[in-house]
């Protein structure tokens, strides 16, 4: 009998596949939607500490070799998205990650309290939105005192809620930021985020994204997220959400033996449709059976075996 | 036309419509199916959702109105001036085999409809065009209509041109006539006694729910065209996921048909924001 749950930090995932955040996670409607095409957990799109709109179209389009994205955090603040937590809370029959981010660290504190109040099974710190640095300046989690500090106070806050870190490739090291979050208290990591990059429109002669810089996301990046996974697996002991062009059960395996616990599907949507949560299990459930493996657990990691 | 990066191509001729709405010519052949709209990026501004029309092949359209900063960008524009395109995208009409179908449009919801016409009248299905507008003026398409053989049915508001009230009315009073029923209306005086096999509406929502009501009442299949903010336009962002089916307008939608209508609650009551912010439409009160 093939076992495809997970064990997340404690939170017990029916199949590895999470809905990444920023994608499809608008309203609680949306990721009931997702959770009917198959996912073990699903992640809203990140809530801030007030509303923001975020940048002016074009905020996302498809490339030859992925997603590029500069939607710019657009959400209705922590006050305005109360009910859409507690909604989809009480809706969802899976596990619900509240991502959040802010400016400062007290307005980091200021909402993941008032979030760990609606018992989100997991909450992740969004410290790593590559597109919005004109306003919320530096990413937190390209700096290993600011991931501390960041992490450690919002410890305090947020009880015995498990609580991720979303960590970016865009660092001289990742395990550096990895280690500093498991010391600060981090129950578990997610990484990657989107890769910061730039395409330019040669007819109209400037950057497509009307931020310029956007985050790469899709097939393009998957071998940066899982040598990030590959290398944190070694540096920390807590769990990892392995995240980064995940298209295929393939793919998502790839990241479960480079250390990964669970996997993290966003931009795959575009490519497979809303139900690659279910193909992706599925996938995986076949190679398994393939491959002799009776859990997740069993591939967890083996590459660093051979 | 692939679904990547925005395709680039250069105005090729503009068709003032009246005052506030211009038309705005390409030429690429666009395969889109009658329905589907183009994700448009007015350089330095903005890229928003419009409805995809064409009328001779080789070449297609937008038509838009001045109402913000973007798309008075692109009023100001010339022909030659390059604008980007993404898509086609969404889900399409369907039309049945024969009969007598109704498109109930208002606003700038003639643009999503045009080429639902015209296929309509290629296969010799009989098109009843129930077009409505604020003047005489704003009545979009009225030339190109008649080209394709449609029977129009004409309102203003302001009494410029046809009957004065809304559209809605007329199509209301045209289907009772068609049923036999006296209402001292003059809509629908004289006309054929087929009721409408299926029926189409794009244009302002509590037109759209109006529609729908009538529809249901007198049994009439019917499709609408549900607009909701968009980003991506490519089904991943959810901005445009509605309640509480969490259906995409942008791939599940935004044609959508009134059975399937049924299930979406938020229809005629609110739409989301570009953060996301559910905002209730004035007329709702709950």
């Amino acid at each position: 009998m093939i076992d495809l749950s997970v064990n997340l930090a404690g939170i017990q995932l029916k199949n590895p596949t999470i809905l990444a955040s920023g994608i499809m996670g608008v309203s609680a409607s949306s990721l009931k939607f997702v959770e009917e095409n198959g996912a073990g957990a699903v992640t809203i799109k990140s809530i801030g500490h007030n509303e923001r709109f975020g940048h002016h179209n074009p905020t996302v389009y498809a490339w030859e070799k992925g997603i590029h994205n500069a939607v710019g955090l657009s959400n209705p603040g922590i006050d305005g998205s109360k009910d859409k937590i507690q909604k989809s809370i009480k809706i969802l029959k899976i596990p619900f990650i509240g991502s959040m981010f802010a400016d400062t660290i007290s307005n980091f504190v200021m909402v993941a309290e008032k979030m760990a109040v609606l018992k989100p099974a997991i909450i992740e710190l969004n410290l790593s939105c590559p597109n919005t640095a004109d306003d919320l300046g530096r990413m937190y989690a390209s700096d290993v005192k600011m991931t501390y500090d960041v992490i450690s106070s919002v410890k305090k806050v947020v009880g015995n809620i498990p609580l991720f870190a979303k960590l970016t490739a865009d660092v001289t090291d990742i395990t550096e930021i990895g280690k500093s979050a498991e010391s600060a208290g981090a129950d578990g990591l997610t990484a990657i985020n989107t890769v910061s990059g730039i395409n330019i429109d040669t007819k109209l002669k400037r950057p497509i994204l009307t931020n310029k810089v956007g985050g790469l996301s899709g097939p393009a990046i998957r071998p940066i997220g899982v040598r990030a996974v590959y290398n944190l697996y070694k540096a920390v002991k807590i769990p990892i959400i392995g995240t980064g062009g995940i298209n295929t059960g393939e793919d998502a395996i790839e990241f479960i033996m480079a250390g990964a616990t669970a996997v993290g599907i966003g931009s795959g949507i575009y490519y497979r449709g809303i139900d690659i949560f279910k193909k992706v299990t599925t996938e995986i459930e076949e190679f398994m059976k393939k491959e002799g493996y009776n859990s997740i657990e069993e591939m967890r990691g083996v590459a660093h075996k051979n | 036309m692939n679904t990547e990066k925005p395709l680039i191509l250069p105005i090729k001729n503009i068709i003032t419509e009246n005052e506030r709405v211009k038309t705005f010519v390409f030429e690429y052949e666009m395969d889109f199916a009658p329905g589907q709209f183009v994700m448009t990026w007015i350089p330095g501004y903005d890229e928003k959702p419009f409805g995809l029309v064409s009328r001779v092949p080789g070449e297609f359209m937008i038509t838009v109105a001045a109402v913000g900063e973007s798309s008075k960008a692109l009023h100001n524009m010339n022909v030659g001036d390059l604008v980007g395109f993404r898509g086609p995208f969404g889900s399409t009409f369907s039309l049945p085999e024969a009969g007598s179908i109704a498109l109930i449009a208002g606003g700038y919801g003639m643009a999503s409809l045009f080429n639902l016409a015209k296929e309509a009248r290629e296969k010799g299905i009989d098109v009843h065009v129930f077009l409505g507008a604020r003047t005489k003026e704003e009545l979009l398409y009225l030339d190109w209509m008649k080209e394709l053989g449609a029977i129009l049915h004409v309102s203003t508001d302001d009494g410029s041109e046809g009957y004065k009230g809304f559209n809605v009315q007329v199509f209301s009073d045209v289907i009772l006539a068609k049923a036999g029923i006296q209402t001292g209306s003059p809509n629908g005086v004289g006309d054929d006694k087929v009721i409408f096999t299926k029926a189409y509406t794009v244009g302002p929502e509590i037109m759209e729910m109006k529609v729908a009501d009538i529809c249901y009442q007198n049994n009439i299949p019917f499709e609408v065209s549900l607009e909701r903010y968009m980003k991506c336009g490519i089904g991943i962002c959810g901005s445009c996921s509605v309640d509480p089916v969490g259906w995409r307008m942008c791939a599940e939608g935004p044609v959508i048909d009134g059975e399937k209508l049924k299930q979406i609650t938020e229809f005629g009551k609110y739409h989301r924001t570009a953060s996301g912010k559910v905002e209730n439409y004035p007329w709702n009160k709950d």
